[in-house]
């Protein structure tokens, strides 16, 4: 089972990787870190894996009532299983649509474990899918990361079906 | 015999507080079973002023709770004091002696604002603990930590004293907050907070009130935590693409990439006494474990080898490590000495015991203890393992850190 999946996102990552090399490289404005041409297997090079050097765009709640989909992840996982693929092309296809907005990808988890595991937990999730919808032609820079880890579960009870639906990630959208 | 016995105990706890009395020095009488030394408080004397009142009050208390004294009307050391209150004063006249030999250990008088008895109580103690063992005591200390009262989605930046009162609300940024942390000299204190609607890390200086944005990179400003130094932090940020330590500048704002691991994430720093060293949890392994590493980053050491995960590593004021570690399904205590490459399990109850931080005394020990998904503050003497409630308010409370001295 574990070993489909490496191989499901080994697949996604091939799709992605074309579409990742060939965006053009931006300079000046992502720093510059000594080894900035590393490939890695989880995201491509770092000046698209890095976050949009600015978060001004960003102003107020956000927008949560956009009809998209919040992705389901496994437990202690990041990775985008292939049940949920479907919604990030749909999400895809929304930012296709709506050209001048920005997305910001909420990543949460369920209580169990420490919380700061679980910030970073949540961050790595929102960056998964994140990259994934890069590797699908999004441009990076329309696409931050906000990790609520467990602090804000979608539903409060202690139980399997709570953990499975808290950990996820959600889409805010910012005009 | 029993004087042997005695004589025993104060080798023991010499040998592990080096607190061995100082050379002419009228042994203390302790009880064994306990490590505490007996002492006689029959001798608080003076004012019924409610303020005096409250003063006993709060020293006996605090006798009990940090271990160091046994209350006991045939105790070997004899505590004897004055207690007057008058025109919103209070003024304490102590004196400290052993028993047998009639050796002084305190005579001195202590006065404060009536208001203040409580401070009072506590700087007493502690100069109590400081004539008697040699050890500074941490009554007069704080604590900082998250509370999430009433309001259950809000969760602020809280006070308390070492004994848990004084209760008083730092943040009211009406939003999440996580990781609290004294800077050195415990004036400042640095949380992350999402007031922006992201987490971006903060300090927030206790003298002034004044509140400053350290961090607000793109994705996570967390954990935070100071060099000795007091300028210079390390914390978790993900603007790279991924959850990593990185140092931070305070005076020239720059930071400093000081782990490169693409598919694991590092959390948790926190700094050894000279500052030289970094011990953090990463899950490079694929479960969070404790490694240690040089303050400017490179290779890395694991220091966990037992328990699913190993996390909230908190390194304390005499080198060792206290950390929360996952053993049959729940989070315990425990030390790790770098020194000796060794373990060492501090709690065993069935319920889980989590994000330790030391006093600065380096026996004591604060932790979140939660049970049935309800979380309370505690306090571990890591001598006697006995464990304390500190928090006794409505809600839930957690993600304490003890200030310095």
């Amino acid at each position: 089972m574990i070993i489909e999946k490496r191989m499901l996102s080994l697949v996604a990552l091939g799709l992605c990787l074309p579409l990742i090399t060939g965006c053009p490289k931006r300079s000046g404005d992502f720093g510059s870190d000594a080894d900035t041409d590393l490939l890695s297997l989880d995201g491509g090079r770092d000046d698209i894996a890095m976050l949009p050097g600015s978060r001004d765009s960003l102003v107020g709640a956000g927008q949560r009532d956009h009809g998209l989909t919040a992705i389901q992840f496994d437990y202690d996982s990041a990775q985008i299983a292939a049940s949920e693929q479907g919604k990030l092309r749909v999400v895809t296809e929304y930012m296709r649509r709506q050209s001048r907005v920005r997305l910001v990808v909420e990543g949460h988890c369920d209580e169990r474990g420490s919380r700061e595991y679980n910030t970073a937990l949540g961050e790595r999730r929102a960056l998964a899918a994140r990259a994934y919808l890069v590797g699908l032609g999004v441009r990076a820079d329309r696409i931050h990361t906000r990790s609520y880890g467990e602090e804000k579960p979608s539903d409060p009870q202690h139980n399997e079906s709570a953990w499975r639906a808290n950990r996820r990630g959600e889409f805010v959208i910012y005009n | 015999m029993r004087g042997v016995n005695s004589l025993l105990v104060v080798l023991i706890l010499g040998g592990v507080f080096c607190a061995a009395p100082a050379a002419g020095q009228a042994p203390i009488i302790v009880r064994k079973t306990s490590g505490r030394i007996a002492i006689s408080v029959d001798g608080l004397r003076g004012s019924s002023s409610p303020e005096a009142q409250q003063f006993k009050r709060v020293l006996v208390a605090d006798l009990d709770r940090f271990s160091w004294f046994e209350v006991n009307a045939r105790g070997a050391v004899v505590f004897a004091a004055d207690v007057d209150s008058s025109g919103g004063r209070l003024q304490v006249a102590c004196r400290v002696m052993h028993r047998g030999s009639r050796r002084s250990y305190l005579n001195r008088t202590f006065a404060g604002a009536a208001s203040q008895a409580r401070q009072l109580a506590h700087e007493v103690h502690d100069a109590l603990v400081k004539a008697v063992t040699g050890r500074r005591g941490i009554a007069a200390t704080r604590i900082v930590m998250i509370g999430a009262a009433g309001n259950q989605s809000a969760k602020e930046v809280y006070l308390c004293d070492a004994d848990g009162d004084g209760l008083q609300q730092l943040t009211r940024d009406k939003n999440v907050s996580l990781m609290p942390r004294w800077g050195p000299a415990g004036d400042r204190i640095v949380y992350t907070s999402y007031k922006s609607d992201f987490p971006d890390a903060y300090i927030v200086d206790l003298v002034s009130g004044r509140r400053e944005r350290i961090a607000g990179f793109p994705g996570l400003n967390t954990g935070a935590e100071f060099f000795p130094d007091g300028d210079n932090m390390v914390l978790t940020l993900s603007k790279d693409g991924n959850p990593d330590l990185y140092a931070l500048n305070l005076k020239s704002q720059r930071t400093t990439r000081l782990t490169r691991t693409r598919s694991a994430a590092e959390t948790s720093p926190t700094v050894s006494p000279d500052g030289n060293q970094i011990a953090f949890v990463s899950d490079t392994s694929g479960r969070p474990q404790i490694y240690i590493m040089n303050r400017r980053g490179g290779e890395r050491r694991r220091i966990t080898l037992h328990g699913s995960e190993n996390v909230a590593p908190d390194w304390g004021p005499d080198g060792r490590i206290v950390y929360s570690s996952r053993r049959f399904g729940r989070y315990q205590l425990f030390l790790y000495d770098p020194r000796t490459d060794k373990e060492q399990e501090l709690t065993q109850e069935a319920v889980d015991h989590e994000d330790p931080s030391w006093a600065p005394d380096g026996r004591h020990v604060c932790y979140t203890r939660e049970e049935a998904y309800r979380q309370q503050v505690y306090v571990l003497d890591t001598i006697s393992r006995r464990s304390i409630r500190l928090t006794r308010y409505a809600g839930s409370w957690y993600a304490a850190a003890w200030s310095p001295w």
